[in-house]
């Protein structure tokens, strides 16, 4: 097993590309949402969600939409216990899960979160991020706010988990 | 841009890359490459459970066992170094093995209670350094490798892992003595092969041969993982001799003792494009879209043989590149470079891109992509370092040292006042 390992150490010499763990979290506000409300749509590699959900309930290493729709209650749970927002001193904002379905993306395929969040009247709000980080640091939550015509960008890391939200 | 989630959006057919890519900046977007061709679709509800979304690991696999019951038993024991590096250490193995940086990302996370102690145990310094140096974070890598030396001087594996960051970075009399010492620590056929990888970057190819060609004989009944890498590191040095069918013997045997790994599958589809036979990279590869690196030489591939699929891969390529810029991510300066060359056809952005990724790593194919972009762009002057690199090394290599003909000869005619 030692020696094993030893072996894999020098094989990773060269260079390597390799895909980290990504969510896309996309977010309308201000104007672009009507009545205060914002629009969001979190996008989540299934494949990160089988690490920490075992979606793969027949083990066959491939994920049906059988197999991921009858857990997404359990991914809506898991990904929702991790993403705050709140109003500062007036408090949390209420994030309700609107709709589940699938996006593709480059390096494969996600579950696609869509919500409102509803914050209480018009203040200044903040987004805190913390899922997948105690698992694997080198997770990134991407997120893209469009506020008018303005589009902005943040990346969250277990160092930078939380942003500002533009009113 | 689809930010209203107010249910399923029309489906709308690709228009071209660079179009779409503008359009997808800040959230790379794609349709997944697995996904036959064409339709870029919006979120969608499935229309049958049957439908198959995504490859995971399998527990057919038995490396992915092997992981389920580390992780069960590091679970049981949350305070047990030992059982938390087995498990790190079989993160990192997988995620080699398979070209996922998602299982790195597992590692850190498994041994970060112990990297956040005053005083870091130097197994887990090594493991952390391991992981960091599988992200090109060279030089934190280093660090944490000479902390670990520092207190514990023969440990095998900080030395050869030492040993593998000098040989990446081109200090080759450096790695001479983390090789002295990975015989001294891990044993006499660990360090023998470990000289015998430095000799193949130093004008000792045979030398290096005879020597690898020793370790293989008494590697018989050591573990896979060791006899694969003696047998990629054979066709290797084959390669830098320019004796092809050997190298191909080797790297066909290499992939039958470890038939998965993505760092012996792609050194075998670079043997396979250098010689003219793209098809069979497709092959190859056809199961292992998902490691980024793979994904390259696809779509490498296809280009060399004007499929019609061709512009779709660059296009999936571009977004993935775009994906790891958006994230910070910044260790692809090798790919990126051999991408902006030979797919986006953009020898400029190539140079700059290799130019570096140079002061990073400096294997052969970093000093290669760096050549071939001087040479497109016409730029002699812009590879005089790696020119003088390879004086110094005395690497041989049959497609490296013409290339760093031409250059010389252009910038003699440079010199010369030649336009």
């Amino acid at each position: 097993m030692k020696r094993a390992w030893l072996a894999a150490l020098l094989i990773a010499s060269t260079a390597h590309a390799h895909s980290a763990s990504d969510a896309y979290l996309t977010l309308t506000v201000g104007e672009a949402a009507a009545g205060g409300v914002i629009h969001g749509q979190w996008d989540i590699a299934l494949r990160d969600l089988d690490f920490v959900l075992q979606l793969d309930d027949d083990g066959d290493g491939r994920l049906t939409w059988g197999e991921v729709r009858r857990h997404l209650a359990d991914v809506e749970r898991y990904a929702f216990a991790h993403l705050r927002v709140e109003a500062g001193t007036r408090g949390a904002c209420t994030i309700k899960p609107t709709s589940r379905m699938i996006d593709g993306h480059a390096d494969g395929t996600y579950a696609a979160l869509f919500f409102d969040v509803l914050c209480p009247r018009a203040a200044a709000a903040t987004l805190d991020y913390d899922m997948f980080f105690a698992i694997d640091p080198s997770h990134r939550g991407i997120v893209v706010i469009h506020g008018g015509n303005d589009v902005a960008t943040a990346v969250l890391s277990p160092q930078h988990r939380r942003i500002d939200l533009p009113r | 841009m689809r930010t209203h989630p107010s249910g399923p959006r029309q489906r709308f057919v690709l228009p071209t890359a660079l179009a779409m890519l503008a359009l997808c900046v800040g959230q790379a977007r794609l349709q997944a490459a697995e996904v036959a061709a064409a339709p870029f679709k919006a979120p969608y509800v499935p229309s049958s459970d049957a439908e198959p979304l995504q490859e995971v690991p399998s527990v057919a696999d038995p490396a992915v066992r092997q992981m389920r019951s580390l992780r069960a038993a590091q679970a049981a024991a949350p305070r047990d170094l030992p059982a938390a590096i087995r498990l790190a250490d079989a993160y990192v193995d997988y995620s080699r093995q398979v070209g996922d940086a998602h299982y790195a990302g597992y590692a850190e996370a498994v041994i970060a209670p112990w990297m956040s102690e005053p005083r870091t145990p130097a197994v887990a310094l090594v493991t952390q350094a391991t992981i960091l140096q599988y992200r090109h974070q060279f030089d934190d890598a280093r660090a944490l490798l000479d902390a670990a030396l520092r207190s514990d001087p023969r440990n095998g594996q900080a030395w050869l892992t030492l040993a593998t960051l000098d040989m990446v970075q081109g200090d080759y009399p450096a790695a001479g003595k983390d090789c002295a010492q990975v015989a001294g620590s891990a044993g006499f056929d660990w360090g023998l092969a470990c000289s015998a990888n430095l000799r193949s970057y130093l004008g000792q190819a045979r030398q290096s041969l005879a020597l690898l060609t020793q370790a293989a004989a008494a590697s018989a009944g050591a573990p896979a993982g060791y006899q694969a890498w003696v047998q990629g590191l054979i066709a290797e040095t084959a390669e830098r001799l320019g004796d092809w069918p050997l190298a191909e013997k080797h790297h066909i045997q290499a992939l039958t003792l470890l038939p998965q790994d993505n760092f012996l599958l792609v050194a075998y589809a670079d043997f396979l494009l250098d010689r003219g036979r793209p098809r069979e990279v497709l092959t190859l590869l056809a199961d292992h879209a998902q490691s980024d690196t793979a994904f390259l030489r696809i779509a490498l591939a296809h280009s060399l043989l004007h499929s019609a699929d061709a512009p779709r891969y660059t296009w999936i390529m571009a977004a993935r590149f775009e994906a790891l810029t958006l994230r910070g991510s910044d260790y692809f300066g090798r790919e990126q470079a051999r991408f902006a060359l030979q797919l986006q056809h953009d020898p400029q952005t190539a140079l700059d891109m290799a130019q570096r990724n140079w002061q990073v790593q400096r294997a052969p194919w970093d000093a290669r992509v760096l050549l071939e972009a001087a040479l497109a762009a016409d730029q002699p002057q812009a590879a005089a370092d790696v020119l003088e690199f390879l004086r110094k090394t005395k690497l041989e290599d049959p497609v490296i040292l013409p290339l760093a003909s031409q250059l010389r000869e252009r910038l003699r005619q440079f010199a010369g006042g030649a336009p």
